[in-house]
């Protein structure tokens, strides 16, 4: 699986908690439209630092890296090249 | 995991044990009852070295780590009686925290200094009067104009909030966003127009820690008071709430071993019926069930400390310890009243006072009730 594909299957099934018939996109705002809270950016920090086997720290803590699965991802994929 | 402390944190914690004995304790009595910061003890405590522990000898600190820290904080917590200095010192050392992890290299250099050595008193603000659990439904803001940031609102219940020199404030920055990218992290000093403290609020415990208001009126503060990025500040809450949920609960379970001793001596000595009262289970079940406690809260303290000290993340980990060691303190401090009985309510035998300071330890620095809702996120509901 893809880092795209981990991510958008783990806020699918862990982090939406509306029975939501249409799937969610990979650009869709997942802070503005409260599917990421307080609660959900820590599950988020947790699953990603567990799977991908990486720290998320300082600068990298920024909200605009986890608005959607496309920014996500992109975080992920640029800690795996470090 | 081996969480054996080394003979150099051995020794430290001796050395601890024995300065808080000898200087902090005597007149806790008088302090409790007057309900007043001892100025002079936390410059005690400073010149101990005990607020520079975890901070880069560069930067003023004495470059422990985390583990150690942690370590002459249950020392603290277990030898000192006056747990409301305890939990002032501890809130220092937890801003600290905050700007060595969020802070740029200027406002390390500049805080971590004054801020080590307790010559300035900081206090982190986030509770507000309409916004306590629900943290980031706060109403104070940060407007940007220009070059500086225009603060409104009011914190309120802010410990060290009177004495303070300097806060650590969280504010709404950008509304229209949710929490979670519309707040940020300010630092605002005493003196700065616009910028007032409250008195003290009197308590039930905790009473000679300061615990007041701090209000903001069109308070402005230049761009470089900003912590971390805009839009950071949930963030930083999150993650600084990993290092409090550790450091605290380890003055917790300092106090819970000190209660614990007390216990044990007073039912060995106080004779009921022909003999001494631990004999009987209504009182040795008690004291059982304190003794499990420590042995367990000992290590879900040192399994987060561990954690933090390798800067690994700990929420879960952090919530257990806060959650266990806070309720095990309470109901401990609880079952010490009744094993002294009609003693254990009287002022000179102390124990009611610890029951006070313990009570709001399941409410600060999120209730129980939040360290379970996160506990239950994270288990996957």
């Amino acid at each position: 699986m893809s880092t795209k594909e981990i991510v958008r299957e783990f806020i699918s099934h862990e982090m939406l908690h509306d029975s939501r018939e249409t799937p969610i996109n990979d650009e869709d705002q997942l802070i503005e439209s409260g599917i990421i809270d307080s609660l959900g950016i820590m599950t988020l920090l947790v699953f990603l630092e567990e799977k991908f086997s990486l720290q998320i720290s300082g600068d990298d803590l920024i909200p605009e890296n986890f608005g959607s699965i496309n920014t996500i991802s992109d975080l992920i994929d640029r800690q795996l090249r470090r | 995991m081996d969480f054996t402390f080394t003979s150099e944190q051995r020794e430290l914690r001796k050395a601890v044990i024995d300065f808080a004995r000898r200087e902090l304790n005597p007149g806790v009595i008088d302090r409790d009852r007057i309900g007043i910061f001892p100025r002079e003890l936390w410059e005690k405590c400073a010149k101990q070295r005990i607020l520079a522990l975890p901070f880069p000898v560069n930067l003023g600190g004495d470059g422990f780590d985390f583990v150690t820290t942690v370590s002459v904080f249950q020392a603290l917590g277990y030898a000192s009686k006056d747990s409301g200095l305890i939990h002032a010192l501890a809130s220092q050392v937890i801003c600290g925290i905050q700007i060595l992890l969020f802070g740029n290299e200027s406002q390390k250099a500049s805080l971590l200094p004054e801020l080590s050595s307790g010559r300035l008193i900081y206090a982190q603000a986030i509770t507000e009067p309409g916004s306590g659990s629900d943290a980031f439904a706060m109403r104070t803001n940060a407007i940007k104009e220009d070059d500086k940031y225009i603060l409104n609102g009011s914190k309120t219940m802010i410990s060290n909030g009177p004495v303070a020199d300097r806060a650590i404030v969280y504010a709404m920055t950008d509304p229209r966003k949710k929490a979670l990218g519309g707040t940020s992290c300010f630092l605002v000093s005493k003196g700065n127009p616009g910028f007032t403290t409250g008195k003290p609020m009197e308590k039930m415990g905790l009473r000679t820690l300061e615990n007041g208001e701090l209000i903001f009126t069109d308070c402005q503060i230049p761009l470089t008071s900003l912590i971390g990025r805009e839009g950071q500040g949930m963030i930083i809450f999150n993650e600084v709430m990993e290092w409090e949920r550790t450091l605290i609960p380890a003055c917790l379970l300092g106090e819970l071993e000190r209660v614990l001793e007390e216990c044990v001596k007073y039912a060995k000595e106080r004779i009921a019926f022909g003999q001494p009262i631990g004999n009987f289970q209504a009182i040795s079940h008690k004291v059982a069930i304190m003794k499990m406690n420590l042995e367990l809260g000992r290590l879900a303290l040192y399994n987060v400390a561990h954690l933090k000290n390798q800067r690994k993340r700990a929420a879960l980990e952090s919530s257990v310890a806060k959650l266990f060691i806070s309720e095990s303190l309470k109901q401990a401090c609880l079952d010490a009243v009744q094993i002294h009985g009609g003693y254990g309510y009287m002022t000179e035998f102390e124990v009611e006072r610890e029951l006070r300071d313990s009570i709001v330890s399941t409410i600060y620095s999120g209730t129980s009730e939040m360290q379970a809702n996160i506990l239950a996120r994270l288990a996957g509901l």
